[in-house]
């Protein structure tokens, strides 16, 4: 077990500094943009931190969500451990991105936040659910009903975000554009592309590193947990 | 000759908080049985009583009761969950929330197992149980030995009054009474037996479990039965009435208006933000020309305070929560208790009143014609504005479910509603800029006000079905 966290705090460690070597090649080493497609070219170099965030939260969300069915179809522990770490991560990650994504926007469209923004809006609402999943777990009792809830709570954020982005994104079209999908027309530079393919990988790294570790810290909090009944138990006794 | 069974718990395991309570647990309750249910504090008696109910999930097994010889599986681990028939139910915190007179929680104890009582009957009943001088008072301004009693009577009368054989489920009955009160109890416990209906009682009082047929014990989540005493003289009950159809839903909504009705907190709580909302607004933007700057913006400012009023946290919560209350009602009216507390506490009336004050106060410099339309149709997006106040109630209820539901930041889960909202807000603005139009494009308004209700419809479907999976 102690060579298993050994090697979770490492693959962290390794997650942070390569996060790190990220921002500064995106902020030393990549190329601008060009000047004449992007309102605020400069600031562009955000998204190196920005989109690897977005991505390592949307397997945040999916790891909450596949924890949520399990303990709903077979209240599995392991589930659960998954709902536990999957909201941890998925605060942080999404916190990442609703943090970044306006200090780009303020600059590039003018405004920090655009409620037609199907993106933004969702992972505001994902981010919500993580938080207030991360609250609770923190304020109530640990239990099966409060694990139904909070599973409940899990899968209703993961259901309820695509339908209602796609029902949003029918009726509604105020987004200046998806950003990488008007680089590529206009040609993306393959430096660029190299940065930012390194911090997806590093990103992906940082989250398998905090999975491991937070999945160690839970069986730990478990075995402590145990412990502590025995103690009760003695103490009854 | 073997008892025919009225309810029936099979192989159920069951865990509560960290630890498994009950594990492989079966157990049969007959027509004319008392069994009491014994065992130190924590062992699981509450457990069992509740798994009886119906209203604890289960990680294995099943409870079934049986009604005319049909079976009626009221829940199973799969989340499979249908109301159980009328019975008379007592939980350990009572059930009864303190807004209610003692005289109405009795007929509301009745009315929802279909039993439709006389003022006679009642006043007989509340006699009976020395309650009879408090039948007009609220719950909250009894003692706890008689608010004890009230909830004790209101478990016990569903049956007392039945005709056909019914399930009894006491927890921690004598908890509270005093001698003559136990004594009361122990009567009417054979008497009920002897008019064949089966009683499954909690307690760690060996006094009121010597008047049981079975004893079971619970020790480290297994049960052992032996034989009881069967002692104690059955009292003289009122006669039974004929009961009709069970209506616990129909009951449930008249409860919940009523209770606002006496003190109309939710209509307080939601208005008073909402006025507050308009008055800002007005102080804020009584100089500035909002039609001809951005209808958008004025069409937010009017329909903000009519949503502020919408996703308030609804008084029914902190009623429900009040000694267990939203669980009674969860018993007795199985997995519907939800969706028809979402509607009955929601805030149905409000939004329509506050959108068109919220318009007058607003709209000062917009030219007449354009307000004359406005308010022609104001109505529609008002309406709209109901169904997002339902579907925030239900989320405001699936935090509920929380043991420490106040520790619980709920707003979080509310930030999903903003999307209907600006649904609304654009329907408006586009009836202040163009009229109302009935056009099937995505920019009509009537378009945008059905998309805003559907989203609101999904939202709440989520929140009342996902939890009673």
């Amino acid at each position: 077990m102690s060579d298993f966290r050994d090697s979770a705090v490492i693959i962290t460690l390794v997650g942070l500094l390569c996060a790190t070597i990220t921002a500064f090649l995106g902020f030393f080493q990549a190329p601008l943009v060009d000047p004449d497609s992007w309102n605020a070219p400069g600031a562009y170099r955000i998204l190196y931190w920005h989109v690897p965030f977005a991505w390592s939260s949307f397997l945040s969300f999916c790891l909450l969500f596949l924890g949520s069915v399990s303990w709903y179809v077979k209240r599995s522990e392991r589930g659960w451990s998954m709902v536990v770490i999957g909201s941890e991560l998925g605060l942080l990650f999404g916190l990442g991105v609703v943090i970044s994504g306006p200090i780009w926007g303020s600059v590039e469209w003018g405004v920090p936040w655009d409620w037609g923004d199907v993106r933004l809006n969702t992972y505001a609402l994902l981010s919500s659910v993580a938080l207030f999943l991360v609250m609770s777990l923190r304020s109530q009792p640990d239990g099966e009903e409060t694990r139904d809830t909070l599973a409940a709570v899990g899968l209703f954020g993961f259901i309820l975000v695509p339908i209602t982005a796609a029902a949003t994104t029918l009726w509604r079209n105020r987004h200046p554009g998806v950003i990488l999908r008007e680089s590529e027309e206009t040609g993306v530079d393959p430096e660029i592309l190299q940065v930012m393919g390194f911090g997806a990988i590093s990103f992906m790294v940082l989250f398998i590193g905090l999975v491991l570790l937070n999945y160690s810290i839970y069986n730990l909090r478990a075995e402590l947990e145990s412990l502590n009944r025995e103690i009760d138990k003695e103490g009854a006794n | 000759m073997p008892i025919s069974p009225l309810a029936q718990v099979k192989g159920i395991e069951v865990h509560r908080g960290p630890s498994k309570v009950l594990e492989g647990v079966s157990v049969n309750l007959g027509a004319g049985e008392v069994v009491s249910v014994m065992g130190n504090n924590g062992s699981g008696k509450t457990t069992l009583i509740e798994a009886f109910a119906g209203i604890l999930p289960l990680r294995s097994g099943e409870v079934i009761w049986h009604e005319r010889g049909e079976s009626i599986l009221v829940r199973d681990s799969d989340g499979r969950r249908n109301p159980p028939p009328p019975m008379g139910l007592t939980l350990q915190k009572g059930g009864i929330s303190g807004e209610e007179t003692v005289s109405e929680r009795l007929a509301v104890s009745l009315s929802v197992a279909g039993i439709h009582s006389h003022e006679e009957q009642i006043a007989d009943l509340l006699g009976q149980w020395g309650l009879r001088h408090r039948s007009e008072d609220r719950v909250a301004h009894l003692s706890g030995g008689l608010r004890r009693r009230l909830s004790i009577l209101c478990g016990l009368a569903p049956a007392v009054l039945s005709e056909t054989p019914r399930v009894v489920l006491l927890d921690e009955p004598s908890e509270g009474l005093d001698d003559s009160a136990k004594e009361t109890l122990k009567g009417w416990i054979r008497a009920l037996s002897s008019r064949n209906h089966g009683i499954l009682v909690a307690t760690h009082d060996k006094d009121l479990s010597s008047c049981a047929d079975r004893i079971l014990t619970i020790e480290d989540r297994i049960l052992s039965e032996s034989t009881g005493e069967s002692s104690g003289d059955p009292s003289q009950l009122p006669e039974p009435v004929q009961s009709s159809e069970q209506r616990a839903i129909s009951s449930l909504i008249r409860w919940s208006i009523r209770m606002e009705l006496r003190n109309p907190i939710e209509t307080v709580g939601r208005a008073t933000p909402a006025i507050v909302a308009i008055l800002l607004s007005y102080a804020l933007m009584m100089d500035y020309d909002l039609q001809s700057h951005d209808s958008r913006l004025l069409a937010a400012l009017v329909l903000a305070p009519a949503f502020i009023a919408s996703i308030s946290s609804p008084a029914l919560v902190s009623r429900l929560s009040e000694s267990d209350c939203g669980r009674w009602w969860d018993a007795v009216s199985g997995p519907m208790a939800r969706p028809a507390f979402s509607i009955s506490g929601a805030s149905i009336l409000l939004p329509i009143p506050v959108t068109y004050l919220s318009w007058l106060v607003l709209s000062g410099s917009v030219d007449d014609q354009v307000s004359s339309e406005v308010l022609t149709w104001l109505w529609i997006p008002a309406l709209a504005m109901m169904d997002l106040a339902i579907a925030s109630t239900a989320l405001h209820l699936l935090v509920s479910d929380l043991s420490r539901s106040s520790a619980a930041p709920a707003p979080l889960l509310l930030v999903v509603m903003v999307w209907p909202f600006l649904e609304l807000t654009d329907a408006l603005s586009s009836i202040i800029d163009n009229g109302m139009t009935w056009g099937l494009s995505i920019h009509d308004p009537l378009v945008t006000c059905i998309v805003a209700s559907l989203l609101s419809a999904l939202v709440w479907l989520s929140a009342v079905l996902i939890p009673d999976y």
